[in-house]
């Protein structure tokens, strides 16, 4: 049987933060006496993912989110609980588990800021002990693939904010890392930009069958490649599983979009629904109707007959909504 | 660490400090002031006779060589270290299969080279101009080296153990700047150790501070019998070993602390 990549059982971590009021009397009080209150940034998260999966996390600002990735990859110490990440218990900090992982933080450089990309590139390549030969091929693959041939050598404070992020990536591969911890790969980035990096992540995935954890706040990243998704909500794992699985639990709705014949405001009168349907919008021959999911096929054969169809479509409500449903309130 | 690390590392230090080669002139020419300011007051109070047994000459070799040797011995991890502990940068050596303290080995290493370009030169020209007199036998010579190598790897670990309070405060800059007033009280700055009034004397025999800087210059300038120089290797040898196991465990207990609390 095969082992999980990266296998986490009730993870916690904690912080005591101190805390004070307001003003100067709170100030000079905490001088005297420290107040501390207890955070709990990740409780009891139990999860496994396999070799060359690519899992999403989701999860509203300060979920947790970050500060598991941080515990996998060695950054802290947790409270309590166990995790294996490629083999190896990530906060010992082994040199042979940090040749195999990379994290790439968005807010965060690599980059040297004085020196041309090139060199702070050979200079990893160094560190982590990657053959000469080897570097090179993998230098001038990445170099290609990311399309910076033309920025490696001009310094890294002149570079735009997708340069460098796509010399982060650079950094974060060039010794072929097995395991990845993306935190926000795409920040500040322009939806070009932001969809070229998809590509390219999810074509290491494959010729690297590299194992890759993803935090995004835009959906679009999630989407395009995670097949599953862990949702994380006040430090608690709420959600395991497929996207779609979720949203349709989420969102036992569709919509159903009709244009009409004619310009006629009685078409959306709402006698003329059967049963789970209501009208969400109506306006010059356009009617928006929400429909529960398991009839929502009935429903639409009934429009098309009680109605002067011109065109009928059916969907989902979109993806946002049900993620700021999560955010707001969590899965049920 | 492999040695083509290092190497590569090295060179990146001096690629980065070639770029910002005015400020770092500027900067190295800054640390050369004080110490020729009281080379100046000394040479004017020696005249013609001497002062505590340094002539004018005398004094000029004492303080071109603390020049020069404070160049050598100049570490400021406190500060830079520090600011990476701080700042959440520390996270980016953690990460890596390095131990951080390499990275910064490697970055004093390729910043004393280019200082001395600097240091060197201009030790030169004014030793034509000032006319310094250095009488050491040649056993000071030798045990100059030593006393060298001793007094940077000292500065080094007190550094780091300096650094390593970053992990528990931000606000250990007025610590710091204690550090600073006391190496250029004690270390032999504003005066040879063997000048200072008696009881600040012993005060500096005791402190590690004269064995990070002056001492090594007082072996060189010929100032110091065989007793004194095996004093103040020994001296010298005890507080390396003192600050290198400080740096280590305050190190490793910061670590410990930062990876409980979060960058």
């Amino acid at each position: 049987m095969n082992r999980p990549e990266i296998s986490v059982h009730g993870l916690t971590k904690s912080y005591r933060v101190p805390e004070r009021g307001a003003g100067l009397k709170a100030t000079l009080g905490s001088l005297v006496q420290r107040t501390y209150r207890q955070v709990e940034a990740v409780q009891d998260v139990t999860f496994s993912i396999e070799a060359g999966e690519i899992v999403g996390f989701l999860g509203p600002n300060g979920a947790g989110k970050t500060t598991t990735l941080k515990l996998l990859a060695g950054l802290l110490h947790p409270t309590s609980g166990c995790a294996s990440v490629a083999g190896f218990v990530p906060w010992r900090r082994e040199p042979a588990f940090l040749r195999r992982i990379s994290m790439v933080l968005g807010n965060k450089s690599q980059m040297l800021w004085a020196i041309p990309p090139l060199d702070t590139f050979r200079v990893l390549g160094e560190i982590y002990g990657v053959p000469p030969a080897q570097l090179r091929t993998t230098l001038d693959e990445l170099i290609t693939l990311l399309d910076l041939t033309a920025l490696v050598t001009k310094p890294v404070r002149t570079l735009s904010l997708g340069e460098r992020m796509k010399c982060e990536l650079v950094c974060a591969l060039l010794y072929r890392p097995s395991v990845l911890f993306l935190d926000e790969p795409t920040l500040g980035l322009d939806v070009t930009m932001q969809a070229r990096l998809r590509v390219f992540i999810a074509d290491y995935n494959r010729r690297a069958s590299a194992t890759i954890l993803l935090t995004s706040h835009t959906l679009a990243d999630i989407m395009a490649l995670c097949s599953r998704v862990l949702f994380i909500h006040d430090g608690r794992l709420r959600y395991d599983g497929d996207l779609r699985t979720l949203a349709r639990r989420l969102a036992p709705f569709k919509f159903i979009d009709l244009m009409l014949y004619g310009d006629d405001p009685a078409t959306g009168d709402d006698a003329v629904l059967p049963p789970g349907a209501s009208v969400v919008a109506s306006s010059h021959g356009h009617l928006r109707v929400r429909a529960e999911r398991a009839a929502a096929p009935a429903i639409a054969a009934h429009l098309l007959q009680t109605l002067p169809v011109e065109d009928l479509t059916v969907e989902d409500p979109p993806i946002e909504t049900i993620v700021d449903q999560l955010y707001r309130g969590g899965p049920r | 660490m492999n040695l083509r690390a290092g190497w590569a590392l090295i060179g990146t230090t001096w690629t980065m400090r070639l770029q910002t080669r005015g400020l770092f002139f500027i900067e190295a020419l800054s640390w050369m002031v004080a110490p020729l300011a009281f080379l100046f007051v000394w040479v004017t109070a020696a005249g013609s006779g001497t002062v505590g047994g340094f002539s004018r000459g005398e004094f000029v070799a004492y303080y071109l060589l603390l020049i020069v040797i404070a160049q050598v011995t100049n570490v400021q991890h406190e500060w830079t270290v520090g600011d990476a502990i701080a700042s959440g940068d520390l996270n980016r050596l953690l990460l890596r299969p390095m131990a951080p303290v390499l990275d910064v080995l490697a970055q004093d290493v390729a910043a004393v080279t280019v200082t001395l370009l600097f240091a060197f030169p201009v030790g030169a020209v004014l030793a034509l101009l000032l006319r310094p007199e250095l009488h050491p036998t040649p056993s000071d010579v030798i045990l100059f080296f030593p006393a060298l190598t001793l007094a940077w790897a000292l500065r080094f670990c007190w550094s780091y153990a300096l650094a390593s309070l970053a992990f528990w405060t931000s606000r250990a800059g007025g610590l710091f700047s204690l550090h600073a007033a006391l190496l250029f009280l004690l270390a032999g700055q504003v005066a040879p150790v063997a000048l200072l009034p008696k009881p600040l004397r012993a005060v500096a025999i005791l402190l590690p501070f004269r064995y990070m800087l002056g001492f090594p210059v007082e072996v060189l300038s010929g100032h110091l019998d065989a007793t004194g120089i095996a004093r103040g290797l020994a001296w010298q040898l005890g507080w390396l070993i003192v600050c290198l196991a400080l740096a280590r465990l305050l190190w490793r207990l910061g670590v410990r602390r930062y990876t409980a609390w979060g960058g």
